[in-house]
């Protein structure tokens, strides 16, 4: 048994340890970390977290909470201690993700064009067409080399019961998160060198020419010529941050709505010297701001005939608008059945059990579980609008009992996963306490293969027993390691 | 006589310069077996670049942007359509209990024609109209359809400004009136709640005076040529079309223009534009027979290149009420 001062009292708990795999038994891949750790002088650690915070508040790197009526703009809560992957582990991620990431292009490809799989009646019609993310304005249009998911952040979790890695959900549409990747692993390195350069830890940084790559890829006019631009709702963005982040790391223009016009069925941004043409947008607006002609017409965000010159071919999205009918709720549940179909192989990783509200049978059996369950809106992302049935109080689940009556075909439900844990920072009471946590890895897919920056997000939820790890829910994350080697 | 010219004009008036106007119209009207569309031709003033394209419900679209400054925008549609004899009924009539037993088929098939839409919620209000178009019908599919169009023809008042053009069928089912397109909405309604995959039609209905054989000079119709129906599915039978407000067979008089869920789809013409100033709308739809050397041309749209000015304010162009 090794003996730390900064782990005295840690208590793994009934959840599955990422660090532990009994008290003072680091798992092989932590084994380094903790010796480093523990070889500490007392008030060190405190004061590498310090300088760490510091970093990140000189650094401005920050995101927006809505609806909370605090001040909007706050530091993405960054937690020391790294969650480290064995590789082989990390492999079989990449592999499982790789197959998802198109196995749902696939899925994409044809609700929107052939829709083989309806005749095929793997999945009912009524399924996607209700889902209001379905925008029936793609039917028929042919998306640059077929790819419609570009940039995916797919989220997993790892099951504290099983030990293994399932999908909690698939991010499709403008997922965000990726330059605190970046961010946390420049922090880390600076706040930590030794520790850091006692591991053989798999590189991050190419993420940005990887996509820059991808992006350039799609271009009408070929790669030569390509113009490529980032467009921002703007500065009141959650992700806004990361929007001008991304731009200057890939040394493309950030442009709002307003800067951009169609002309002729060509984009344009509108420059001191005159308009110049936009081949690639790398679109961080979400589909029904994008063009009011045939979205919201109210929207200010988008750029009026951008759907047209899409249409036309003359100018390529990424993500392919359309694409939140794939990270449905309701169609996840699916998703196992698309790899099948459309790949003709077993999915490599597991999903969470899921009833669908608008099925009459799953409906009676959530709502006769509420205080055990999960509820999600099938449509939403970022952890808004959801119940967690055991830590709500019985108004609460009423409230929602209602919210599912009055539109079932919204809500999903799922049993609570008990998520794995990692040891980190308690600053209240001056130790380490397990928080549990999920990962989210970026996959870029430039239309033959998907890569993945080893690793990708872990998010933490840094309040005790607090099973939310949104960073819209007051969530934090960790640097996330995936060792070549097998230390 | 069953060839039509007709030319659609829809004006927009702006108090002061606007810009960067963004607009897409369905006016071309169908062509498949029940009409033909022997030409299509689509002015703008000022000259505007043109595309067209297919949308999911597979109308014919234009887009045109005017980007330059400009106070009044004129869209001129003018189109030649022959309508087709109909073939003759059916002699066995789907009966609507035959019909359930294909429910969950036609449920998951035509999805999009049996959903409550923004303009057609799915209301308890209807059952009662229901119940009485029940019991009109003969029991047969097309019976319960026509039954259902009589009975909203009977009991609806045709009022013109009893509704606008964003009113759903709640509105004209509490006031008990409305124009064409609440009309056809309502019959959605009752169709829909039905379990009849049923579509908005939007078209012209041409006045009969034009329609007799020996129709000479032009009519002017107004706004109230631009007019809107209901389809619905009957198995075996294909689309069929009801008219609520005319309360008469969907006929030679009727051509079609475009069809989709409700209104929201097929609005004729919409758009965005930049700009402070207030706007005002004319829609004008004109008819006669075509003339004998009419509607041989191709098919085609005009463009012409486009200025650039720089602008202020994003507005949606006012859409049109079908009457």
């Amino acid at each position: 048994m090794l003996q730390s001062a900064l782990f005295e009292g840690y208590d793994p708990g009934a959840f599955y340890d990422e660090m532990f795999a009994a008290p003072g038994q680091p798992r092989p891949q932590y084994r380094k970390l903790f010796q480093k750790l523990a070889s500490m002088a007392p008030g060190q650690f405190e004061e590498k977290r310090k300088l760490a915070d510091l970093a990140f508040l000189i650094q401005g790197i920050t995101f927006t909470v809505y609806s909370d009526g605090q001040g909007t703009e706050r530091l993405f809560p960054f937690d020391l201690i790294p969650r480290i992957l064995a590789r082989s582990e990390w492999e079989r991620i990449n592999r499982g993700l790789s197959q998802r990431v198109v196995a749902l292009n696939l899925f994409l490809q044809d609700v929107y064009g052939r829709q083989c799989i309806f005749k095929d009646r793997r999945i009912p019609r009524s399924l996607v067409y209700s889902c209001p993310q379905f925008r029936r304005e793609m039917i028929g249009v042919e998306v640059p080399r077929g790819i419609h998911t570009h940039i995916c952040g797919i989220d997993l979790v790892r099951d504290s019961k099983t030990g293994e890695f399932c999908v909690l959900e698939d991010n499709v549409r403008t997922p965000s998160g990726i330059s605190y990747v970046l961010e946390n692993r420049l922090v880390m390195t600076r706040t930590l060198p030794d520790v850091f350069r006692a591991h053989e830890v798999l590189p991050v940084d190419h993420y940005p020419a990887e996509l820059s790559r991808i992006l350039r890829s799609l271009s009408p006019r070929g790669e030569a010529e390509a113009q490529i631009v980032l467009l921002t709702p703007g500065i009141y963005n959650s992700a806004y941050f990361e929007h001008s982040f991304l731009a200057r790391q890939m040394g493309i223009g950030l442009v709002e709505g307003r800067d951009l016009i169609v002309d002729g069925g060509m984009v344009y941004t509108k420059t001191i010297r005159g308009l110049k043409r936009v081949d690639v947008i790398y679109r961080r607006v979400d589909d029904e701001f994008l063009d009011p002609l045939s979205f919201r017409p109210d929207s200010f965000l988008g750029v009026p005939g951008l759907l047209a010159a899409y249409r036309a071919g003359n100018v390529a999205l990424a993500n392919a608008i359309g694409n939140g009918v794939a990270d449905d709720k309701a169609i996840y549940s699916y998703v196992p059945e698309f790899i099948r179909y459309y790949l003709a192989e077993e999915p490599i990783l597991g999903t969470v059990k899921t009833y669908l509200c608008g099925k009459a049978e799953d409906l009676a059996y959530v709502l006769d579980h509420l205080p055990e369950l999960v509820v999600k809106p099938a449509g939403e992302s970022g952890g808004y609008g959801m119940l967690i049935g055991p830590a709500s109080d019985a108004k609460r689940i009423e409230e929602f009992r209602r919210c599912i009556q009055a539109n079932p075909r919204n809500y999903i439900a799922q049993p609570v996963v008990p998520l794995s844990r990692v040891p980190s920072y308690d600053s209240e009471g001056g130790c380490m306490g397990g928080r549990h946590v999920d990962l989210r890895p970026y996959c870029l897919y430039d239309g033959e293969k998907v890569t993945i920056v080893p690793g990708g997000l872990t998010r933490v939820a840094l309040q005790k027993n607090s099973l939310v790890v949104n960073s819209s829910q007051g969530g934090g994350s960790k640097d996330t390691w995936v060792l070549r080697g097998e230390d | 006589m069953n060839r039509y010219r007709l030319v659609h004009t829809t004006e927009f008036l702006y108090d002061g310069p606007v810009s960067e106007s963004y607009n897409e119209v369905r006016l071309r009207p169908i062509h498949d077996e029940q009409q033909s569309c022997l030409s299509f031709r689509l002015h703008t003033t000022p000259g505007s670049h043109g595309t067209a394209y297919r949308d999911s419900f597979g109308n014919w679209v234009h887009q045109f942007n005017v980007l330059s400054e400009h106070r009044h925008l004129k869209v001129e549609a003018e189109s030649v359509v022959l309508a087709h004899e109909p073939s003759g009924g059916v002699a066995d009539p789907l009966l609507l209990a035959e019909f359930d037993s294909l429910r969950e088929e036609l449920d998951d098939t035509y999805f999009d024609f049996v959903a409550p839409t923004a303009y057609v919620p799915h209301l308890t209000g209807l059952a009662e109209l229901l119940e009485v178009a029940t019991r009109a019908s003969d029991g047969t599919v097309q019976g319960f359809a026509q039954a259902a169009s009589n009975l909203i023809h009977e009991r609806f008042r045709y009022v013109q400004g009893a509704t606008h053009v964003h009113s759903s069928i709640r509105d004209s089912l509490s006031i008990g009136a409305g124009v064409c397109q609440d009309f056809a909405h309502l019959l959605l309604g009752m169709l829909r709640m039905r379990g009849i995959p049923a579509r908005y039609v939007s078209g012209y209905l041409v006045p009969g005076s034009t329609a007799s054989v020996d129709a000479k000079q032009e009519e002017v119709i107004g706004g109230q040529a631009s007019h809107a129906w209901a389809e619905a599915m009957i198995p075996q039978q294909g689309w069929m079309g009801f008219d609520p407000t005319l309360g008469r067979p969907v006929a030679l008089r009727h051509i079609r223009v475009a069809h989709g869920r409700d209104y929201g789809d097929v609005a004729p013409v919409r758009g965005v534009y930049r700009g402070h100033a207030g706007q005002r709308l004319a829609v004008d739809v004109r008819v006669r027979p075509a003339l004998d050397d009419e509607g041989r041309e191709q098919l085609n749209e005009s463009a012409a290149p486009p200025l650039v000015a720089p602008s202020i304010l994003e507005r949606p162009q006012q859409p049109a009420q079908q009457q």
